[in-house]
């Protein structure tokens, strides 16, 4: 008999008298009977999902009833699982750890119009312009293309010339 | 039970008779009401017999039997939350031949005073005070000598828990009754 036992001995004592409680004499006589009555009288209903948990998986009415009693805890549990998943949402959404930029931005796309409509003009053979003596029609301006002049690392581009016409007198 | 399995209500007659009792008494101990624990009995029986199929065997069918029982007390005690009516069983005749009682009556103690049935009442609110996990424990192991194994299978939780609820339970009990019983 441990400590805790000892302490609790006359309360133990108080509480055999519940066992010299018993019901009406001959109680248990019939009792068996109105079972086996109720069942043959088609009692037998199939089980609900609760009874069956009761009865199958009684950790998990435990685990319930404990949040039923500390509704904190199961706020905490719901906030907990409620980060897990946004914290997987994110990580799934996100390629190799990558954030990914856009090719060009409408700001972007705005700027370089007028940019375009400059070089397009540099570039336009001068019809328009009155011919000199010589008759020859020409452009003294250098070929403007979109091409940058050095490509990358300072190497020459190949494709690009630098190209200027005199005129044979 | 293989035979009661299959359907056969003989065979389940006999195995009602085997456990009626302990099933009823477990009951009526946790509702303080003969006509609750007598409804709550049978339908522990009924529901035992539509679910035989699924028992696996996993436990003894008597634990199984219990973890029925008790659940269907608890929920429905749950229901009837602060509404209890207590309707007392008589005592047998044996109760003031007790050895534990007879000492526990003795003239030191206000006891003698009361009769044993105004101490069976204040016992029996005194049980209605604690919460049903407590009182659960303590009518599974001080009242029907259950193991506290076997408490913990039955309520599907660990020993340790089985063993923290009676102790709590057992203090509170003690709180409510200090007047009856003279300190150790």
């Amino acid at each position: 008999m441990n400590a805790s036992d000892k302490n609790f001995e006359n309360l133990k004592r108080l509480l055999k008298l519940k066992q010299h409680e018993v019901p009406p004499p001959g109680y248990f006589n019939h009792f068996s009977d109105s079972v086996i009555a109720r069942l043959q009288a088609g009692e037998a209903r199939p089980e609900t999902l609760s009874e069956r948990l009761h009865i199958q998986a009684p950790w998990l009415v435990s685990l319930l009833r404990l949040f039923e009693a500390r509704p904190a805890l199961l706020g905490a549990c719901a906030t907990g699982m409620g980060v897990l998943l946004i914290g997987g949402f994110i990580l799934i959404g996100e390629p190799d750890g990558q954030v990914s930029q856009p090719l060009l931005t409408s700001s972007d796309t705005a700027a370089a119009v007028p940019v375009a409509q400059t070089l397009a003009a540099l570039s336009a053979p001068t019809l328009a312009a009155p011919a000199d003596n010589t008759g020859i029609i020409a452009s003294s301006n250098s070929v403007a293309s979109l091409q940058p002049t050095m490509a990358m690392f300072g190497q020459q581009n190949a494709l690009f010339q630098n190209t200027s016409f005199i005129s044979g007198r | 039970m293989r035979r009661a399995r299959h359907g056969d209500l003989q065979a389940y007659d006999e195995l009602v008779k085997r456990y009626q009792e302990r099933i009823y008494a477990t009951i009526y101990h946790m509702t303080s009401n003969h006509e609750d624990a007598n409804d709550l009995a049978q339908e522990s029986f009924i529901k035992a017999y539509q679910a035989l199929k699924s028992f696996k065997g996993g436990s003894s069918f008597y634990t199984w039997l219990y973890r029925i029982a008790v659940n269907k007390t608890i929920n429905f005690l749950k229901t009837r939350k602060n509404k209890y009516h207590m309707s007392l069983n008589d005592l047998d005749f044996n109760a003031e031949n007790d050895p534990d009682l007879v000492a526990l009556v003795s003239d030191k103690t206000p006891l003698r005073d009361a009769g044993l049935s105004e101490l069976q009442k204040k016992l029996n609110e005194a049980l209605l005070k604690l919460s049903e996990p407590h009182r659960t424990v303590v009518v599974l192991h001080d009242v029907q000598g259950v193991s506290h194994e076997e408490i913990a299978e039955v309520l599907g939780c660990n020993v340790g828990t089985v063993r923290s609820r009676l102790f709590y339970a057992r203090q509170e009990l003690q709180g409510h009754l200090s007047e009856y019983i003279k300190p150790t």
